[in-house]
């Protein structure tokens, strides 16, 4: 970190610290004990140990013990639930775009509108990027606060494989579709043995918002949901012309061979092995850290793989809403949560450093002039990675003292110049009620449109149109109400 | 005299409590679980009653989420179709199964080798849903071609028996036969274990008796063996009965989006209502979860009075 940015980094916390110390102590009453239910937060780690030196150094500078509770991740919103059920609520959480609306639906999240816009975080313009903030507003009111970038999925391709074949990175949808039959019929991986296709997928609509995340060469504008288009008006995507284009292009390809035929049975685990096996040469996934680990992964089994991200093709990449952390309505202080450990944790300086990187000594170490990472307390295979937000996810003036992977760098870059914001879907009691039936309606329609052949995606939308259309018409009713 | 009977009688009763009472001590543990986990969870069933989430108190809405089920969600008589056609096709392969494999492994003569087949078929039984279902995924796996194929396709094409590899687990067609058959060879050998207690219980005389009669194999196995099974038979099928609408982990490994509404069964519906749909909305899946349970309930009382009218006997 050069000097000028290290006095920069300084000042802001002291301006920060200042600033919040002095509007804490005029008008909020400081807790002793913020009880913190994490899901994601500090990765896969479970044990008291890993967070122990977190809470402690907080502890240090702001004299508040966090207690964090991180059930397992594949039963986190059960446990969440079963939180609020019980009236063990806690303090702050962190809770994905699907949940998030219901909560605030439900009354169950404080409201931080009045809190952010006041707030001594935003006055010192720390947060370079209020897109992700502003991302979680629902009818204009705050409830949560971004944990980090919403971040989103890029497509992967294997680049020895293109370049074996003599072929370039696609530039449009026809070469694109060149590129799958290359990868499926002229024997990419040189071993003499039909046993490879041209992509493959963890489904053929993603399990949550955005649906369409994944694919999309071959969604491109069209949106399996009901969403809000640009003048106001709520539609459901599934019934415009767009979305029958879609599922041809899907079609195409299935029935050709190209794509994984087991993609309605692959999840996420399945379709990443398949790319490391060498059995496909494209795959759409996440951007950032994830293209270290997929090229790792990949270079285990080929040594000579070269795994590069390409820009979109046909359509835009979708950065998906951020992550919230939200106050609950349980809540004694939630004034002082948010100012003492959000405005902290956010601050771009060492408070950030702390909820980022850890705590120097333990999760990283200075060696000479640079920052490393140190070995993850439970697993030493591995280095530490993030306490709350990924370093490579970061949505302020923050600057990271370690320096990051040029791969990971340079697939973030390409997803940042090539996305858009997906919005939070909205909550209401009768969305709530009548999405629950569309759903899996949806998803059948899509399945067959794609992989029956006797099934035209003409008559897979109308079996769903005639499915759907009673809870189709609540949603839109209600949302077209204004 | 009339007053001095009930006085004796609670006397006698005491007496009999104290006799026992390291029995009923014994038995204390047992009674405190099933209460605790079995009884005391069913105080949830008001919720069936309630618009309830975790968020705020449950608001009391009547009949409401009948009503809904009943009159406006097409998806749960979908379920509920699937669930005893399922169910019941199921019951009735698990029995017939259950009673040939028993009859089968009985006449095994060496006892090492009825023992080792015993143990063979019993093992299924203990793998987990999760792990069977990838199992079969691997061995009924079409493959994008034949070098990616699994066991299955890979023997039809190679002989000619299909013209190009079927999804078995993708196809509405093909998912139920399959379905059907995965459960029986993870399940048939478990069922035999009552069967085979049954027959071993059979005395030898009956079998001599036969035998002097002039009865073969065949003619022993439907006078003897069979008549001899069917009080077994009737008690297995009715707890069997009672447990026909709890599908669940077998079909939720196996569904997948293209067969979901071919495959949905009751308990999937609740799962998907209650949980994957994250509405955090209790209320009606309590009451779906509580329509399955009466009517499994009504089923067992249906198939107990058959029974008892038919065989005279009954398990209630």
């Amino acid at each position: 970190m050069s000097l000028t940015r290290r006095i920069l980094a300084a000042a802001i916390a002291v301006v920060m610290l200042c600033s919040l110390g002095a509007a804490a102590s005029a008008e909020t009453a400081k807790p002793e004990t913020i009880t913190f239910f994490i899901d994601t937060v500090f990765g896969s780690m479970m044990l008291d140990s890993t967070f122990q030196p977190v809470v402690d150094a907080f502890k240090e500078a702001t004299g508040i013990t966090i207690k964090f509770i991180k059930p397992d991740h594949s039963v986190y919103y059960d446990q969440l639930n079963l939180a609020f059920a019980s009236g063990d609520i806690p303090d702050l959480m962190e809770i994905g775009s699907t949940n998030y609306p219901t909560y605030a639906a439900n009354g169950a999240l404080w409201d931080m509108t009045e809190t952010w816009e006041n707030s001594a975080l935003r006055a010192s313009g720390v947060v370079t990027d209020e897109n992700y903030v502003n991302a979680l507003k629902i009818d204009g009111k705050l409830y949560g606060f971004p944990l980090a970038m919403g971040n989103g999925t890029i497509t992967y391709v294997r680049q020895d494989w293109l370049d074996k074949l003599g072929l370039a990175v696609p530039s449009d949808y026809d070469g694109f579709v060149e590129m799958l039959r290359a990868f499926t019929e002229d024997d990419p991986d040189g071993n003499g043995i039909a046993d490879t296709f041209g992509i493959t997928a963890p489904g053929l609509i993603n399990g949550e918002t955005p649906y369409d995340i994944y694919l999309r060469e071959f969604y491109q504008d069209a949106k399996p949901d009901v969403y809000q288009k640009e003048d106001g008006l709520w539609v459901d995507g599934m019934q415009e012309p767009q979305m029958i284009e879609a599922l041809y292009r899907l079609r195409d390809v299935y029935q050709k061979g190209y794509m994984d035929v087991e993609v309605i049975t692959n999840n996420t685990s399945a379709a990443r092995e398949k790319f490391y096996a060498g059995q496909t040469g494209t795959f759409n996934y996440w951007a950032g850290n994830w293209n270290v680990t997929i090229e790792n992964n990949t270079t285990k089994n080929f040594p000579d793989a070269v795994v590069k991200p390409i820009p979109p093709v046909g359509g835009i990449y979708i950065e998906r809403p951020p992550l919230a952390l939200a106050i609950s309505n349980a809540c004694e202080h939630p004034q002082a949560v948010f100012e003492y450990l959000l405005s902290y944790a956010y601050d771009g300086a060492e408070g950030q450093t702390l909820f980022t990187r850890g705590v120097e000594g333990i999760n990283y170490v200075k060696e000479g002039d640079a920052y490393k990472q140190l070995p993850d307390p439970e697993n030493t295979e591995k280095l530490f990675e993030k306490v709350i937000a990924s370093p490579d996810l970061v949505y302020t003036s923050w600057i990271d003292p370690i320096k990051l992977d040029d791969r990971l760098l340079s697939s973030k870059a390409m997803f940042m110049e090539n996305r858009r914001f997906d919005p939070v879907p909205p909550a209401s009691q009768v969305w709530i009620e009548n999405i629950s039936e569309v759903i899996p309606i949806r998803k059948e329609a899509i399945a067959l449109a794609v992989t029956d052949e006797n099934v035209t995606p003409e008559q897979a939308i109308a079996d769903y149109v005639s499915q759907t259309q009673p809870f189709i018409d609540a949603i839109l009713a209600e949302r077209n109400a204004d | 005299m009339t007053t001095a009977q009930p006085a004796k009688r609670t006397v006698y009763r005491a007496a009999k409590l104290w006799k026992f009472r390291y029995h009923y001590l014994m038995f204390l543990p047992v009674f405190a679980a099933t209460f605790l986990f079995f009884y005391l969870p069913m105080g949830g069933i008001r919720f069936a009653f309630f618009r309830y989430t975790p968020f705020q108190p449950p608001s009391w809405v009547g009949w409401a989420n009948f009503e809904k089920l009943l009159f406006q969600r097409p998806a749960f008589w979908t379920a509920f179709n699937n669930t005893l056609v399922l169910s019941l096709t199921n019951l009735a392969l698990s029995m017939i199964c259950s009673v040939v494999l028993s009859l089968l492994i009985n006449e095994i003569k060496s006892r090492f080798l009825k023992r080792a087949m015993q143990t063979i078929v019993y093992l299924p039984h203990f793998l987990s849903w999760v792990v069977v279902a990838s199992v079969f995924y691997i061995i009924l796996s079409p493959g994008n071609n034949p070098a990616t194929s699994g066991l299955v396709n890979a023997f039809l094409m190679r002989f000619g028996l299909v013209g190009k590899p079927i999804f078995f687990l993708a196809d509405s067609k093909w998912w139920t036969p399959v379905y059907l058959f995965i459960n029986r060879w993870k399940e048939t050998g478990w069922g035999t274990v009552i069967f085979l207690a049954t027959l071993t219980s059979i005395s030898p005389d009956l079998y001599e008796a036969a035998q002097i009669d002039g009865a073969g194999r065949w003619r022993q196995c439907l006078n003897v063996t069979i008549p001899a099974m069917m009080n077994t038979f009737v008690v297995v099928l009715i707890l069997n009965l009672s447990k026909v609408m709890n599908l669940f982990e077998s079909v939720l490994v196996l569904q997948n989006d293209r067969v979901l509404r071919a495959t949905e069964v009751l308990q999937t519906y609740v799962y998907h209502q209650g949980i994957v749909a994250q509405s955090a909305e209790y209320g009606y899946p309590t009451a779906v979860g509580l329509f399955r349970s009466v009517v499994a309930c009504a089923l067992v009382v249906i198939c107990n009075t058959v029974s008892k009218k038919v065989n005279g006997r009954g398990i209630i």
